[in-house]
């Protein structure tokens, strides 16, 4: 049953030019920093994997922007449109509803990737990374993605308001992705290095660079960085079945 | 009874025995360390060397907590480099070297920017104040440059280009089909 609210949301989300206008910006975005990249006189000196390991950064930053955007409103959208009365009427579980909003949101996610590969083909050209590149780009970006998705559909849970959910959403992404962008020299205490070892923003980033600039491909080699992942992963997804219990405990017509 | 001269004479020797003694504990291990591959090596940008070598102790006793490391200096800005990305292995810890026994000692090093720059490696060990290094090892590395317009300008404005085709294809059929 997750497929009929999985497609209407795909209808909805990608089937007018308003909401597919945020593609064509996001390719924009891609064809400016790969041009950039590879023409500008200065940046074309960079070594040619820290190219393609600042393009990976932006492809999964603007894939988790996107995608926090979305799934902060997308469920929330049914309670404060009212229509979550009646969804619920029709033979549509919450586990459907989640479902199909999970995949919707995943949609957009594989919509980038999909949109990225010529610009991973082009830039990593001639270093034989362009598989890898590829796939840990893939990989790292779907299991963050699935992570914060769990994420805010818990807090939707919660607040049932897309403006407090989206609010919520951006401060927790901008918390993760700002200790992500300091240098090795603020990482040197064990409070930053812990917080490091946990973030998933830090991990996909640290995970990406050992692929490209340490040449470690292999899964055994990202291991330290992919389990943090899958761990975030589960935690979010403990949250957002508590959040479903309260939810359904507490009725769609919420008593404050 | 001890001439005055005489005090001299042994106070003098024991400054000199006091010397040697301060000497020989400041002094550097008993290693050598020779490098076998090119004392200068060439490439580009992104190019990958190994700086091969042998670290052996040539004193009579073995060496604890024999530790060697890598020091790369930038000689056009007479600074020395942050190893992060040259190195993946920044350090080696050895351990003990026997008396007489040699050890391969094999770097591999990332050329990250352009420039000349000298690498040594050096060792210390444990009880001794002073390290021991090996000889210099000049790199020569020229710049890469990415420039590749041809291939990326097609993908740089195909892409967005046929995305707007699909936007307004959408659009059309939507019409269409109201």
């Amino acid at each position: 049953m997750f497929t009929h609210i999985w497609k209407k949301e795909i209808r909805g989300e990608l089937y007018t030019w308003k909401s597919m206008l945020w593609l064509v910006i996001a390719s924009l975005l891609f064809s400016f920093t790969s041009y950039l990249l590879l023409t500008n006189q200065e940046l074309s000196l960079l070594d040619q994997t820290e190219l393609l390991w600042l393009l990976g950064k932006i492809m999964i930053g603007v894939a988790l922007l996107i995608v926090t955007i979305d799934a902060s409103s997308i469920l929330n959208v049914e309670f404060e449109k009212e229509t979550a009365e009646s969804l619920f009427l029709s033979p549509i579980s919450l586990r459907d509803l989640i479902l199909g909003k999970l995949f919707a949101s995943l949609t957009l996610w594989a919509a980038i990737f999909v949109i990225s590969i010529p610009y991973i083909v082009v830039t990593s050209a001639g270093s034989h990374l362009a598989w890898a590149f590829m796939g840990y780009v893939a990989l790292l970006g779907t299991l963050g993605v699935v992570g914060l998705v769990f994420l805010i559909f818990g807090i939707s849970l919660l607040y049932r308001s897309s403006k407090n959910t989206i609010t919520t959403a951006l401060i927790i992404l901008l918390a993760f992705a700002t200790p992500a962008l300091f240098t090795s020299t603020l990482k040197n205490d064990i409070v930053s290095q812990t917080f490091s070892a946990i973030n998933p923003i830090d991990n996909i980033f640290n995970s990406l660079d050992n692929v490209l600039v340490d040449y470690k491909t292999s899964l055994l080699d990202n291991w330290q960085f992919l389990l943090p992942l899958i761990v975030f992963c589960v935690v979010a997804f403990l949250f957002l079945f508590l959040s479903a219990k309260r939810f359904t405990k507490q009725g769609i017509i919420k008593n404050d | 009874m001890i001439k005055s001269t005489e005090k001299t004479f042994l106070l003098f020797l024991l400054l000199i025995s006091v010397g040697f003694v301060a000497h020989a504990y400041a002094a550097a291990p008993p290693l050598t360390m020779q490098i076998f591959s090119s004392s200068s090596l060439s490439g580009t940008a992104g190019d990958f060397v190994t700086v091969q070598g042998q670290i052996m102790n040539t004193g009579s006793k073995p060496l604890g907590d024999v530790t060697t490391y890598l020091s790369l200096m930038d000689n056009q800005n007479k600074l020395p480099v942050d190893l992060e990305d040259w190195s993946a292995e920044k350090g080696l810890y050895i351990g003990t070297i026997d008396a007489g026994q040699t050890l391969p000692l094999n770097w591999k090093i990332h050329f990250v920017k352009a420039g000349t720059y000298s690498l040594i490696m050096i060792a210390e060990a444990a009880g001794y104040d002073s390290p021991q290094v090996s000889s210099i090892t000049q790199f020569n590395v020229s710049p890469k440059r990415n420039l590749n317009p041809k291939q990326v300008l097609p993908v740089a404005l195909g892409t967005p280009i046929v995305l707007i085709f699909i936007v307004f294809l959408l659009a059309y059929r939507r019409r269409v089909e109201e």
